[in-house]
């Protein structure tokens, strides 16, 4: 983070940052937001979620899922498990994102709570709403 | 009577009424309005008839109404300790 912050001040030789021809002030204010930095340097070359979810997030999603759809323990769930596989109706696939939201303290607005149709959805969508929040 | 509900406005009220009973202060409220609507809403999945649909649809309109009405009225009236089977026993 401090040699971050040292190359800043050196205008002329932040070559390796790709925004390098944005004012000095911008670069100092990416500088201290650690995470996102890395993402922001990343969108001149491709266009994606930086952060994905996080392995214990997926884990508990996909336990709550086995729950639901009563699974045996050591059914295969994974990020790329779609609900319909997994034998969830639509009735299944409300109650499991109710529980998710009871899970994570989280509040699921209608439009995005009808387009999950996957765990690894599930988990990045939980990211997203619990980074908003904090 | 076009009064078919989409699928989306089903699915819309199942989850209002799943919504509505975490508002309950009472564990036991919570948990049959809970049961119920699962119930409910699995017994009527595989309706067909149009008219059946909106009537279900309709009853589970009034239901909802109610139940938030109720919510309000069970926390007037709210237990001052936490129900037995929330206690999470170490």
């Amino acid at each position: 983070m401090a040699s971050i912050a040292t190359s800043s001040v050196f205008f002329p030789v932040s070559s390796s940052l790709k925004q390098n021809q944005v004012s000095n002030l911008k670069m100092v204010s990416l500088s201290f937001t650690g995470k996102n930095f890395r993402s922001l340097r990343l969108q001149p070359s491709r266009f994606r979620v930086a952060c994905a979810a996080k392995p214990e997030t997926v884990e508990k999603v996909c336990e709550i899922v086995r729950k639901q759809l009563a699974l045996p323990a050591d059914s295969a769930v994974t990020g790329e498990s779609k609900f319909a596989s997994l034998g969830a109706d639509s009735l299944d696939t409300v109650e499991i994102v109710m529980g998710l939201e009871e899970e994570f303290g989280i509040s699921v607005e209608e439009e995005s709570a009808q387009t999950i149709t996957t765990v690894q959805e599930a988990a990045d969508m939980i990211e997203n709403l619990k980074a908003k929040k904090a | 009577m076009t009064s078919l509900p989409a699928r989306s406005e089903v699915l819309s009220l199942f989850r209002s009424l799943l919504r509505t009973s975490r508002e309950f202060s009472d564990y036991n409220m919570r948990k049959y309005v809970k049961r119920r609507t699962i119930d409910a809403f699995r017994h009527n999945r595989n309706l067909s008839d149009p008219a059946a649909v909106a009537a279900a649809f309709a009853d589970g309109k009034s239901q909802l109404g109610m139940a938030k009405r109720q919510a309000v009225l069970y926390s007037f009236y709210a237990p001052r300790a936490k129900n037995v089977m929330e206690i999470n026993r170490p």
